[in-house]
């Protein structure tokens, strides 16, 4: 049967959706298996045009011979997701041309379903979804066009009625995702390889938070159980930088912390160092993934129970695996706290640490305040004061600075970011034997009322500074307030306000236009529905699913699940089996009466429905006597359908009637308003 | 022996015990409407194929987690049960009403015509129908409210032909699963005997008083052509009509006392009763090219001589049934 044409409409939806699961992998795959797929797919035409014929065996084998070349120099291995994913797109594409039997069809289009789920393992967003839904619309209708008749030639038809098959899965889809029993994964899988992704860094060099800041992408979202703090006092630590090598700040060697704190173990010895103090803020964050392993929290934050989630010494938080899915933890913080109220003298020796050699100027700056201060605390208050008065300026456009940057950021250039202030300043206390450490993370957020939580994007990026001071142990000065109050109060946009280089390089980021109300609240409305998405849908892990059902059924084990999953399913599907096989009993109405049966419901709206056995004239004068405003109209329509249907005999005619409706409907309008 | 042997016996079609149940629950009758006693639908084994698809994607789903493969996977689970009434939909509600039947040679294929209709809104694509599940008729209601369908019925033998129950299935919307049922349409229709070349016309024996019928060969007197066949004397070939045709042909030379012809069963002695039927009907259809009126003789059974249509549907009909009792 090698004669096997493929429906000239299955033919077309196969290419199309084929391209169109294809193009999003596109960023992913090498050179060379695009060129692959074109190659296939224009090779399919010429076949399907007569022009060529199917390819050889050897041909064919050329094709899988350079194809999985393609691939293996393309990434190097053929480990992992991404060669998996090519070449299984390979296939999919081969596939194309050797399709002599009906079933081969049915392979690609198979292949193509499994294709287009391989999106979601890197993508996962509302537009991606909605993407691959439109995908697997366009898959189905080739599906159909293979089972339709060859004289059948209208794809929309056949696009349409893909659409509607899967518009009536989409309602027991639902109960198919919220009630079947979810479970742990049962093996372990390739996972996608690292992507390079913008955030927070675990090392600091002048003008890297200053780039990152140009980037307007979701960090994470909190939300908070009660009152959401005042932006201002929201400060997300994500890391404590202590090492200085005199150009970059870095993480304290992770072997002199001891033991990472884990809720399954017992106490650390330093646990203790930690003391809560005032109310406690509840909230849970919802972080974009990172491909890093810390997380962001409210000081101080109390331990977690979550699974994976460990308390570091400089009290933050780690996750053991490397963050590539999106995550949520819950935390209680308090907003006041004291921790380290004892430092021991090694922990003051590492806090002061600074190198011999580089920035003497600075040094010498930091000796000749330090004589002018008759104690720690004036010293402190006197650099910032010196931040304040002094010509700095708070700029994303700082210049570039040579081998001793603090120095000519302090003396010459006075021009910096956040890094520079907290950087310089940190310096300076350590100069004159100050235990101090600059902590990064983010800062403030923008509220989101519509979805109740704070969101809090790479802009919102911030670099500030811990000093340990005898009695309080380690207390955050943010020096940059010194130089920019309002980045403080009112976040980064309005602190560069004057040099206008906020998003500079992203002129069409929504960001940047806060002002305009509108957008802002159709940007609101949007990020709302992108958190309830990421919540609800990709969020929806086992635990997750548990804790819900739990809310609705009690305590329920898997079997009871799978029991109550069924016959939800099954009741629906009943439900759209009437929907699908119901007569339609209108559709076996002539026109004329049709038309007439939907006056009677507009006249059943104002309170005067039609009894059953209620002859059109009788109808009418009831009408005409409860509503003397509607008489004439009733009248014109009753009149028309009676001539229409008994005098004349023309039951196909129904324009006079839908006219006589129509100016019914006008007036009733017209009066309504 | 009439019906059985003459239906198709491939092995998708019922077995006997299936086809009396199929009998008591759906009887035959000359218009049916498929409704839920009539259809039966199973999965194909693309349908299954299908599933193991969904069942890979919810293990992929499991392993990474994934709440969006889990999606996609589930609208496809309810894709699939979904189909199963939309191919349901394809079938129910559908009228096949038998229409009309054209004999044929033993050997030829019997022509039957249907007449699908529709009722209301609903439409009924690609649906498949025939007696021979290799070569089953494609038709589409879409616009139309109905349509004819032309199938085609191999025969065997001659006889009166039921071509028993018809099957009709739909892979419509997805392929995922079949609908079908199998209708006895309660059709029939007449195979003659297959002809078969009965060499010279054979001589006819005189008949009766209305005159007298000699053919002999050699005679002078040149009565037609007719196509040549082995053994005819070369002398007789018509050759200037060869060269002008290029066919083959032999002329006839008779002498008649009267143009009216008998087929006798006794012309072919020695032979059974299928091979004399055979080439009796080969002659009757001779005879119908011809000019001459033609009766037959068969044991029991005497046709006056006659011509045209009628006369000729009706020796074809009398060769057909030859003893062969109806309605068994």
């Amino acid at each position: 049967m090698t004669g096997f044409q493929v429906p000239r409409n299955s033919l077309a939806w196969m290419l199309v959706a084929q391209m169109a699961v294809i193009v999003p992998h596109f960023s992913r795959l090498p050179y060379l298996t695009i060129a692959l797929c074109f190659f296939c797919v224009l090779w399919r035409v010429m076949v399907y045009q007569g022009r060529w014929s199917y390819p050889g065996k050897w041909i064919k084998v050329l094709f899988i011979f350079f194809g999985t070349v393609g691939l293996g120099f393309g990434y190097g291995t053929f480990l992992g997701l991404d060669p998996w994913v090519g070449l299984l797109i390979m296939m999919f594409v081969l596939k194309l041309l050797e399709m002599h039997h009906k079933r081969d069809g049915y392979v690609v289009i198979l292949l193509g379903y499994f294709v287009a789920v391989t999106q979601f393992l890197y993508e996962q967003g509302i537009p991606s979804t909605l993407y691959i839904f439109v995908c697997v619309i366009m898959i189905t209708a080739a599906l159909i066009g293979l089972n339709q008749t060859r004289s059948h030639l209208r794809p929309v038809q056949t696009f349409k009625k893909a659409t509607v098959l899967l518009v009536q899965s989409l309602p027991l889809m639902i109960v198919l995702f919220v009630l079947f029993p979810r479970i742990s994964p049962l093996w372990t899988v390739p996972m996608q390889s690292s992507v390079a992704r913008t955030g927070v860094t675990d090392t600091m060099t002048p003008g890297n938070i200053a780039l990152l800041t140009q980037s307007d992408e979701l960090a994470f979202r909190a939300t908070f159980a009660g009152e959401v703090p005042p932006l201002s006092k929201l400060y997300w630590r994500g890391l404590v930088l202590s090492r200085f090598d005199g150009e970059s700040w870095t993480q304290e060697l992770p072997a002199l912390y001891g033991r990472i704190y884990r809720p399954d173990q017992p106490p650390t010895s330093w646990q203790d160092k930690m003391e809560l103090l005032g109310e406690e803020v509840r909230y849970s964050i919802l972080l974009e993934p990172t491909s890093q392993n810390w997380l962001f929290s409210l000081t101080m934050p109390e331990g977690t129970n979550k699974e994976g989630i460990g308390l570091v010494r400089d009290f933050r938080f780690y996750s053991f695996r490397e963050i590539r899915s999106k995550l949520r933890y819950e935390l209680t913080s308090h907003l006041n706290y004291r921790i380290d109220r004892d430092l021991h003298d090694f922990w003051r020796y590492r806090y002061t640490l600074l190198p011999e050699e580089g920035n003497p100027r600075a040094k010498r700056l930091a000796e000749s305040i330090w004589e002018r201060s008759p104690n720690k605390r004036d010293y402190i208050r006197n650099i910032l004061r010196r931040f304040n008065l002094e010509e700095f300026v708070y700029t994303l456009k700082p210049p570039v600075l040579g081998d001793h940057s603090v120095d000519e950021f302090l003396l010459d250039s006075k021009r910096g970011f956040c890094e520079h202030y907290a950087g310089s300043f940190v310096f300076l206390m350590r100069a004159v034997g100050i235990p101090a450490r600059v902590v990064v993370g983010y800062q403030g957020g923008e509220y989101n009322r519509i979805g109740n939580y704070v969101e809090v994007r790479q802009f919102d990026a911030h670099a500030w500074t811990e000093v340990w001071q005898e009695g309080q142990g380690w207390v955050r000065v943010d020096p940059t307030s010194a130089v920019a109050p309002e980045r403080i109060e009112s976040g980064l946009e309005f602190a560069v306000k004057d040099e206008d280089t906020f998003l500079s390089n992203l002129p069409l980021s929504w960001m940047k236009y806060r002002q305009t109300l509108w957008l802002t609240e159709i940007r609101l409305q949007l990020s709302a529905l992108g958190y309830y998405w990421d919540r609800w849908v990709v969020g929806y892990t086992p635990s997750v699913q548990m804790s819900l059902l739990a809310r609705y059924f009690g305590d329920l084990d898997r079997k009871w699940l799978g029991m109550v999953m069924l016959s939800g399913f099954f009741s629906l599907l009943g439900v759209v089996a009437i929907f699908v096989l119901g007569k339609r009993s209108h559709a076996l109405l002539r026109p004329i009466d049709r038309e007439y049966l939907r006056f009677c419901q507009l006249m059943a709206r104002q309170g005067l429905p039609r009894s059953v056995g209620e002859g059109p004239l009788d109808f009418a004068a009831r009408v005409a006597q409860a509503r003397p405003d509607l008489a004439p109209a009733m009248k014109q329509v009753t009149d028309t359908y009676i001539r229409l249907n008994y005098a004349e005999d023309q039951p196909e005619k129904t324009k006079s009637l839908r006219k006589a409706i129509r100016v019914y409907r006008f007036r009733n309008l017209v009066t309504e308003a | 022996m009439t019906s059985s042997a003459n239906t198709p016996d491939s092995t998708v079609w019922p077995s006997i015990r299936f086809r009396r149940w199929l009998d008591r629950r759906m009887p035959p009758a000359s218009a049916i409407t498929l409704d839920r006693k009539k259809i039966f639908i199973l999965p194909t084994k693309e349908g299954i194929l299908f599933s193991f698809l969904i069942v890979f994607m919810v293990l992929a789903g499991i392993n990474y987690q994934n709440s969006l493969i889990f999606v996609l996977a589930f609208l496809l689970a309810s894709l699939f049960m979904v189909s199963i009434l939309h191919t349901y939909r394809n079938l129910s509600g559908l009228t096949i009403m038998a229409s009309s039947t054209l004999p044929a040679f033993a050997g030829e294929d019997a022509e039957f015509t249907l007449v699908l209709s529709r009722l209301g809104a609903r439409t009924f694509e690609a649906l498949l129908l025939g007696w021979n599940p290799e070569l089953l008729q494609g038709a589409d209601l879409l616009e139309e409210e109905e349509v004819k369908v032309k199938l085609f019925v191999e025969t065997r033998i001659r006889g009166v032909m039921n071509p028993g129950r018809m099957l009709i299935q739909t892979y419509y919307p997805v392929g995922l699963f079949r609908a079908w049922s199998w209708l006895d349409l309660d059709m029939q229709t007449i195979v003659y005997p297959r002809p078969v070349p009965a060499g010279a016309i054979p001589f006819a024996q005189a008949s009766s008083n209305d005159g007298e019928l000699i053919q002999r060969e050699g005679v002078d007197d040149f009565y037609g052509l007719r196509d040549y066949q082995q053994g005819d004397p070369l002398k007789h070939v018509a050759w200037k009509s060869y060269a002008r045709t290029s066919e083959l042909l032999t002329k006839q030379f008779a002498a008649f006392a009267d143009r009216r012809v008998w087929l006798e069963w006794d012309f072919f002695p020695g032979m059974d009763r299928e091979a004399r039927l055979s080439r009796l009907c080969y002659w009757v259809l001779k005879f119908d090219a011809g000019n001459d009126e033609y009766g037959l003789r068969l044991p029991g059974i005497e046709l006056a001589p006659g011509r045209g249509h009628e006369h000729r549907e009706e020796m074809l009909k009398t060769l057909a049934l030859f003893e062969i009792e109806q309605g068994s």
